[in-house]
C-alpha cells in the first residue's frame, strides 16, 4: 500500500509470487527537443487491470506505443514473459499477443464492423459470415453486442469503441492496452466498458487502462501508477482507497516540494458582481454548449461570469472540456448552443479579429497550433495582428518592426538573440511569454482568456506570467485562466470553477482551504453545494 | 541596414540553389550522353545549341522573348506558392490571356486609341481574364475545398479547347474564309496593337513586353519580401489557422493571389501574341505554361531564381530548335532534359528540406 | 429520325473510344483508392503505347507487343512509385515531370527507330466478337466487333471491381488509401500496399496505351496519348473513387469524343471544341462539388510516414 514519489528505481517488487506479464525497466524516449519519457519502470501483471494515470502530454500514450511497436525506446528495455521483447511495428506486437483499442486511427470509417475486422487478419477471400458468427461468439463471452454489417461511421462512439475492442479480443491477446478508452462515453456505457475489462482480466489477460478520468478508477482498478512529465511519480497497490492521493501526484509539479513558489499578494478580492449589470461584466457566458462531430457533448451548458479585474480560474484535469471553451471563446469555434457576451456586446460565433478589435486577448492552449507561426521570426510572430501598422511608404517598414518587438521583448523579459531570430528556434518558455506579450498590449484590452499558459514552463517564466497577468487585471480588465494547474491556481486567482466532462461542477473563492472540495469537484463527485446560485458566487 | 540585411538574405546562395545548380547539370549530363549515343558528335550539338540560343542578336533576342513568358508563369507560380497555392493552371491562363488579347486588339476602336493605349488595352483584357480564370480555382478552394491543383489543371485543359474552338469560328475569332485552304486562326493584329519593338529593328525582336514584365518581377519581389502582404501570404501559406486567429483575411488572400498568379499568366499570354506571333492559333501556348510551372518550381521563392530558370529555358527551347535545324537533334531531347530536372529535384525535395532546416 | 446503322456506329465508337479510358481510369484508381495521385498516367500510357508499337513492329507478333508495352511501363511506375512513397515527393510534380520525360524520350526513340516517316505500318492486334452477337444485323457489326483487348479488358475491369469488394487484398487498398494509421494499427504494410498499386496502374496504364497503338490506330504518333490521361483522372474524379461511377464517366467521355464525328455526319454542327472540352467540365464541376458531394480517398497525395 504504498504511494509515494518515486525515485526511479526499478518497479518495486509485489507481494505475490506471481511473475509479471511484461516488466519495464528504465524506458525513455525524445521526439526532437521534447523527453516524452525518462527513465520509465513498471511491471503489469496478468489477470488484473492496472490502470496509468496522467495528464495530457504526461507520457502515457507515447508508452503505450511504444509498447505496442509503433515507436522504438531510446534506452531501457521490455520483457515479456521473461523474454527480451523489442517489437518494430504494430504487426510485431500483435504477433507477441499484445492488442492495443487506440483513441483514435484503428477503424476505418466507411467500412462496415465485419470488414473492419477482417483488416490484416484475413488471407484471400473474404469470409464475411464467418466473422460475423465470431462476432456473436465475443458477444456470448465478453457481452459486447455489435451490429456485424452497420458502417463505422453510423455508429454511436461507445459502439465503435465496443469495435476496437472486439477486434483485439479476437487475437486472444495476452495483454490488452486501452488508451483513454472513456473518454467519449456516456456513463452507462463506460460501466459496461469497465465490466469487459474485469471480465477480459478474470480470464487471465493483462488489462492496462490508460486514463485521467479519475471516477472510473475507483471500480477496477486493482493497481496504478502515474506519469507526469514523462516521469513515474506515484504507484498504488490499493488505488480505490488513496483517489485523492493520485490525483495531487497527477497536478502537482512536485511532491515533496513547497505547495507553489507564488506568494498569494493580495487577499482574496471580494468583488461584488451580484451588484453589477450584465453589460458590465468582461465576460458573460450563458449556456454554452459544444457537441463534436461524432454527437458527443463536449461542453455543457457553461455559463459563467467574470467581473472586471477578476481572475476566474477554470480548474479541472486536461480533456473536460477546456479545449472546446476556448475555442469557443477565440472565435475559432461555433458553440452548438449558448452565446457570450464581452461587456455586453454578443461575440457567439464572431470572428478572430472582431474579438481582438473588441479587446479579447487570447493566449490558446496550444500555440503552435493557432498562436504563432513558427516558420516566421520573433518580431513577425509577436506583431502577427498588427502588422499594418508598421507601414513605411507602403512598404514594410522593418525597423520599426523590430524596435516594437525590442521593446515588448525587454518588457516582457523575452530572451533570444534578437527580434529577427526564428521563432522556433525560442525555448517554450519564451515562446509563451512573447504570445503573451502580444496579447496583453492589445490596445484596448479587455478581457484575456489564457489557455495552459504555462505547460511546459519552468518556475522563473512561471511566475513571470502569472505576474503580468495579475498586473493586467489590476488594470481593470477581466481574466479567464483555464489550467490543470490547481496550485498556481490557488495563489492567483479570485475564484475557481471546476469542468468535468464539459459540465460546471462547482464555483469557490481560491482559498487553499478548499482543495478538498475542488479535488472532489474535479474527480467528478458532486457535493452538496452545487446549487446554481454559488455556481456564479 | 536591416532592410538591406533581408535583401541580402534573399538572395543569398544556399543549399536549395546548390542543388537546382546540380540538378540542372546532372541533366545536361545525361543529355549530352544521349546525343553521344545518338550517334551525333557532342561538340557539334553543343556548338549548334549555342548559336540558336546566344549565336546571334536574333537568337539571343528570341531566347529572350521566350524567357519572358516562363518568368511571368513563374512569377504567378511564385506568388502563390508563398501562400502554400500550388497554381499549374499556366498553360490556360496564358491562353485565356491570348484569346482576350486577341479580342481587344481586334476589336476596332481600339487600334485607334493614342498614346499606346492600342496595345496596353489588350494587355490589360489579357491580366484580367487570366485573373478570372485564377480566380475560378481561388473560389472553388475557399467554397468547397478543391484541391487547386487540380482545379488549376482542370481549367488549363478547358482554356486550351476554348482557343482551338475560338479560331473554328468565325462568329468568334476566326478569319474570314476567303478559300478552302484558309487556316482556323485569327486575322492579324493591327500594327498599333502590336508591342511595339525596343529597338525598332526586326532583326533584334525584343519588344515592349520585356520591360513591362521586369517591372513586374521587381513589383513581385517587393511585395514578397518588403511588403505587409507579403508577410500576411507568408503566413497564410505557414499556418492558415494562425493567420486567421490573427485577424488575417485568410480567404480573401487565398482567392486574390490566385487571381494575381492567374493575371500573370494571361499577361504572358498576351505578349505572347501581341509580340511574336499576331495571329492566334489553336496550340500557341503549347508547353509554354508547362515549363513556366518548371522554372517556378526551380526557383523554390526567389525572384532572382525565376529569372535565372526563365532564361535557361529559353535557351534550352531556342537552342534545341537549332539543335534539331543544324545537328539532326530532335527537340524532344530538351523535352527530356527538362523532364528529368523536374523529377531530380522534386526527389530530392525531402533532402533540400532538411538540409535547409538545419541552417 | 436517326438511322440505326448511324447509331450503331455511334455506340460502336463510343466503346472503342472509351476502352483506354476505362483501362487507364480502373488503374488509377486502385492507386487514388491506396491513396497516391499519379498524374503520370499519361506518361504511362504513352509508354505502353511506344513500346506495344516497337515490339509488334519488330517482331511482327502484337501479342509481344502487348508483352514488350506492359515490361516497359514497370520501371516508369516503379519510378513513380519511389518519388512519391519513398522519397515523400510532391506527388502532383512527380507526376508531370515524368509525363514530360517519357514524352520526350518516346518521340526520341520514335524517331531514332522510325526515322522521319509519319506513319510506320503496324501489326495490330485482331478484332474479335463474343459469338453470336457479331450477327446481329446492323448492330452486330459496329457494336460488338471490337479488338480483344477490349473484351479483356472488360474482364480485368470485372476482375478488379471482384477483388476490390470481396478479397482482404481489396480491403488492405482501401484502409492505406483511406485510414493509413488505421491500417498499420492492424498489422499491414501500408507502403508496400502502395507500391503494388502504382505498379498496377502502370500496367493498367500501358495495356491502354497498347490499344491505342496496336489495337486502335495501328500506328504510333509523338504524344499520341495527347491528354487520355488526364482525362483518365477526371473521370477517377467524376466518378467519385467508385468503380462504377468512373466506368460511366469513361462511357460518357468516349461518347463525347465519338460525338465530334457523330454530329457533322448528322448534319449537326456543334464546335468540337465544346465536345472536346465537355470532359474536363464535367471533372471541374464534381471537383467543385457541384454535382454531389465529392469523398476523396481521406489520405489522398498525402504522404505516409511510418513503415
Amino acid at each position: 500500500m504504498r504511494t509515494e514519489a518515486v525515485t526511479g528505481e526499478a518497479a518495486g517488487a509485489t507481494s505475490q509470487d506471481v511473475a509479471p506479464l511484461l516488466r519495464i525497466d528504465g524506458l525513455a524516449k525524445r521526439f526532437g527537443s521534447l523527453q516524452a519519457l525518462a527513465d520509465v519502470s513498471l511491471a503489469l501483471m496478468p489477470g488484473e487491470v492496472h490502470c496509468l494515470l496522467g495528464e495530457n502530454g504526461a507520457g502515457k500514450s507515447t508508452l503505450c506505443n511504444l509498447v505496442f511497436g509503433v515507436h522504438s525506446p531510446d534506452a531501457g528495455q521490455m520483457v515479456l514473459d521473461g523474454a527480451p521483447y523489442t517489437p518494430r511495428s504494430p504487426a510485431d506486437a500483435l504477433n507477441h499477443g499484445i492488442a492495443m483499442v487506440h483513441q483514435h486511427f484503428s477503424l476505418v470509417p466507411d467500412l462496415t464492423v465485419v470488414d473492419n475486422m477482417l483488416l490484416g487478419q484475413s488471407r484471400g477471400v473474404l469470409d464475411r459470415k464467418a466473422c460475423a458468427a465470431r462476432l456473436e461468439t465475443m458477444r456470448e463471452r465478453y457481452g459486447l453486442a455489435l451490429d456485424p454489417y452497420a458502417r463505422i461511421q453510423d455508429l454511436s462512439v461507445g459502439e465503435r469503441q465496443r469495435v476496437e475492442i472486439v477486434k483485439c479480443l479476437v487475437r486472444e491477446p495476452r495483454l490488452l492496452v486501452l488508451d483513454e478508452p472513456t473518454a467519449v462515453l456516456l456513463p452507462a456505457e463506460i460501466e459496461a466498458l469497465l465490466a469487459v475489462c474485469e471480465r477480459v482480466a478474470a480470464q487471465g489477460c493483462g488489462v492496462v487502462l490508460v486514463t485521467h478520468k479519475l471516477a472510473e478508477i475507483r471500480l477496477v482498478a486493482r493497481r496504478a501508477t502515474v506519469l507526469r512529465g514523462g516521469r513515474v511519480v506515484a504507484r498504488s497497490d490499493a488505488p480505490a482507497q488513496e483517489i485523492d492521493l493520485l490525483v495531487r501526484a497527477m497536478i502537482q509539479r512536485d511532491l515533496q516540494a513547497p505547495a507553489s513558489p507564488l506568494t498569494p499578494e493580495r487577499a482574496v478580492k471580494q468583488v461584488a458582481h451580484e451588484t453589477l449589470p450584465p453589460r458590465e461584466m468582461a465576460l458573460l457566458a450563458d449556456g454554452l454548449t459544444v457537441r463534436d462531430a461524432d454527437g458527443v457533448l463536449r461542453l455543457d451548458n457553461f455559463t459563467l461570469m467574470v467581473a472586471p479585474g477578476e481572475i476566474v480560474a477554470v480548474a479541472g484535469v486536461e480533456g473536460n472540456g477546456q479545449s472546446e471553451l476556448g475555442a469557443v471563446l477565440s472565435g475559432m469555434l461555433k458553440p452548438t448552443e449558448g452565446r457570450f457576451h464581452i461587456f455586453g456586446v454578443e461575440m457567439t460565433g464572431q470572428s478572430p479579429k472582431t474579438l481582438t478589435a473588441a479587446g479579447c486577448g487570447v493566449v490558446p492552449e496550444d500555440r503552435h497550433a493557432l498562436a504563432c507561426v513558427t516558420g516566421m521570426n520573433v518580431a513577425e510572430n509577436m506583431m502577427l495582428d498588427r502588422l499594418g501598422r508598421y507601414k513605411k511608404y507602403g512598404l514594410l517598414d522593418r525597423e520599426a518592426l523590430n524596435r516594437a518587438a525590442r521593446d515588448l521583448m525587454q518588457r516582457f523579459d523575452v530572451r533570444a538573440a534578437g527580434p529577427e531570430v526564428a521563432f522556433g528556434g525560442l525555448s517554450g518558455g519564451n515562446q509563451q511569454k512573447a504570445v503573451l506579450a502580444r496579447e496583453l498590449t492589445l490596445d484596448p484590452l479587455r478581457f484575456l482568456l489564457a489557455a495552459q499558459p504555462t505547460r511546459g514552463l519552468d518556475v522563473g517564466a512561471v511566475e513571470a506570467i502569472y505576474g503580468h497577468i495579475r498586473a493586467v487585471a489590476a488594470r481593470g480588465v477581466g481574466v479567464l485562466l483555464i489550467s490543470s494547474e490547481l496550485e498556481e491556481l490557488l495563489a492567483v486567482a479570485d475564484r475557481i470553477v471546476v469542468l468535468y466532462r464539459g459540465r460546471l461542477m462547482g464555483s469557490c473563492k481560491a482559498d487553499p482551504a478548499e482543495r478538498p472540495r475542488i479535488g472532489a469537484w474535479m474527480a467528478g463527485q458532486e457535493t452538496l453545494s452545487t446549487a446554481p446560485e454559488e455556481a456564479l458566487a | 541596414m536591416s532592410t538591406a540585411l533581408t535583401l541580402w538574405r534573399s538572395v543569398r546562395p544556399g543549399p536549395a540553389l546548390g542543388m537546382s545548380v546540380a540538378a540542372v547539370a546532372l541533366a545536361l549530363l545525361i543529355g549530352a550522353l544521349m546525343v553521344a549515343l545518338m550517334g551525333v558528335p557532342v561538340g557539334e550539338a553543343v556548338a549548334a545549341f549555342a548559336d540558336g540560343a546566344w549565336g546571334s542578336p536574333y537568337a539571343l533576342a528570341a531566347s529572350i522573348n521566350r524567357a519572358l513568358v516562363f518568368m511571368l508563369v513563374g512569377l504567378g507560380f511564385v506568388l502563390a506558392e508563398r501562400a502554400n497555392l500550388t497554381n499549374v493552371g499556366g498553360e490556360g491562363q496564358i491562353a485565356v490571356g491570348g484569346i482576350a488579347a486577341t479580342a481587344f486588339a481586334l476589336w476596332p476602336p481600339v487600334a485607334g486609341l493614342p498614346f499606346g493605349l492600342a496595345f496596353i488595352v489588350p494587355m490589360l483584357g489579357a491580366c484580367v481574364a487570366g485573373a478570372l480564370w485564377g480566380g475560378i480555382a481561388g473560389v472553388l478552394k475557399v467554397k468547397a475545398g478543391t484541391n487547386e491543383v487540380i482545379a488549376t489543371l482542370l481549367l488549363s485543359f478547358i482554356a486550351v479547347w476554348m482557343v482551338y474552338g475560338s479560331v473554328q469560328s468565325e462568329q468568334l475569332l476566326r478569319r474570314p474564309m476567303t478559300t478552302s485552304a484558309t487556316l482556323p486562326e485569327s486575322l492579324e493584329i493591327p500594327l498599333a496593337t502590336q508591342l511595339p519593338l525596343l529597338l525598332g529593328d526586326a532583326s533584334v525582336p525584343l519588344h515592349a513586353g520585356l520591360p513591362i514584365g521586369l517591372v513586374f518581377a521587381v513589383v513581385v519581389a517587393v511585395v514578397l519580401g518588403f511588403t505587409v502582404l507579403g508577410l500576411r501570404l507568408r503566413a497564410t501559406g505557414l499556418n492558415a489557422r494562425a493567420a486567421r486567429r490573427a485577424g488575417m483575411a485568410v480567404d480573401r488572400l487565398t482567392v486574390g493571389v490566385l487571381c494575381a498568379a492567374g493575371a500573370l499568366g494571361g499577361l504572358a499570354g498576351a505578349c505572347m501574341l501581341q509580340g511574336e506571333q499576331y495571329t492566334l492559333k489553336a496550340g500557341f501556348s503549347s508547353g509554354y505554361g508547362f515549363d513556366g510551372l518548371v522554372v517556378g518550381l526551380l526557383a523554390r521563392g526567389s525572384v532572382p531564381g525565376v529569372i535565372a530558370g526563365s532564361l535557361l529555358f529559353g535557351f534550352l527551347r531556342s537552342g534545341g530548335i537549332n539543335m534539331e535545324m543544324v545537328a539532326q537533334v530532335p527537340t524532344a531531347l530538351v523535352v527530356v532534359i527538362q523532364g528529368l530536372i523536374i523529377v531530380i529535384l522534386a526527389g530530392a525535395a525531402l533532402a533540400i528540406q532538411r538540409m535547409e532546416a538545419r541552417r | 429520325m436517326i438511322e440505326p446503322e448511324l447509331a450503331a456506329v455511334f455506340v460502336g465508337s463510343s466503346i472503342r473510344l472509351a476502352a483506354p479510358l476505362l483501362l487507364a481510369a480502373t488503374g488509377e484508381l486502385v492507386s487514388e483508392r491506396a491513396g497516391v495521385l499519379n498524374m503520370s498516367v499519361e506518361g504511362m500510357m504513352l509508354t505502353g503505347a511506344f513500346a506495344g508499337a516497337v515490339g509488334s513492329w519488330a517482331t511482327g507478333s502484337p501479342v509481344i507487343g502487348l508483352a514488350l508495352g506492359v515490361l516497359c511501363v514497370l520501371p516508369v511506375a516503379w519510378l513513380q512509385a519511389f518519388l512519391s512513397i519513398t522519397l515523400r515527393a510532391n506527388q502532383i510534380v512527380t507526376g508531370i515531370g515524368i509525363n514530360i520525360l517519357v514524352l520526350g524520350a518516346t518521340t526520341l526513340g520514335y524517331r531514332a527507330l522510325f526515322g522521319g516517316r509519319s506513319r510506320a505500318e503496324i501489326p495490330g492486334l485482331d478484332k474479335w466478337a463474343p459469338p453470336g452477337l457479331a450477327d446481329i444485323p446492323i448492330l452486330g457489326e459496329h457494336v460488338f466487333h471490337q479488338t480483344w483487348l477490349l473484351y479483356a479488358a472488360v474482364l480485368l475491369v470485372i476482375g478488379v471491381a471482384w477483388v476490390m469488394r470481396s478479397t482482404s487484398l481489396g480491403l488492405a487498398l482501401h484502409a492505406a488509401g483511406t485510414a493509413p494509421q488505421a491500417a498499420a494499427n492492424s498489422g499491414l504494410k501500408v507502403t508496400r500496399i502502395r507500391y503494388g498499386a502504382v505498379l498496377f496502374t502502370g500496367f493498367m496504364s500501358a495495356l491502354a496505351g497498347c490499344f491505342l497503338s496496336i489495337g486502335d490506330i495501328h500506328t504510333f504518333t509523338e504524344g499520341m496519348t495527347s491528354g487520355a490521361g488526364y482525362l483518365a483522372i477526371a473521370a477517377v474524379i467524376f466518378g467519385n473513387w467508385k468503380l462504377g461511377r468512373t466506368l460511366l464517366a469513361c462511357g460518357l467521355f468516349g461518347a463525347a469524343t465519338a460525338l465530334q464525328f457523330q454530329l457533322p455526319a448528322m448534319g449537326v454542327q456543334v464546335p468540337s471544341a465544346l465536345l472536346i472540352m465537355l470532359p474536363y467540365v464535367l471533372a471541374l464541376l464534381a471537383v467543385g462539388g457541384l454535382v454531389g458531394r465529392q469523398i476523396a480517398p481521406a489520405a489522398l497525395t498525402r504522404p505516409y510516414t511510418g513503415h
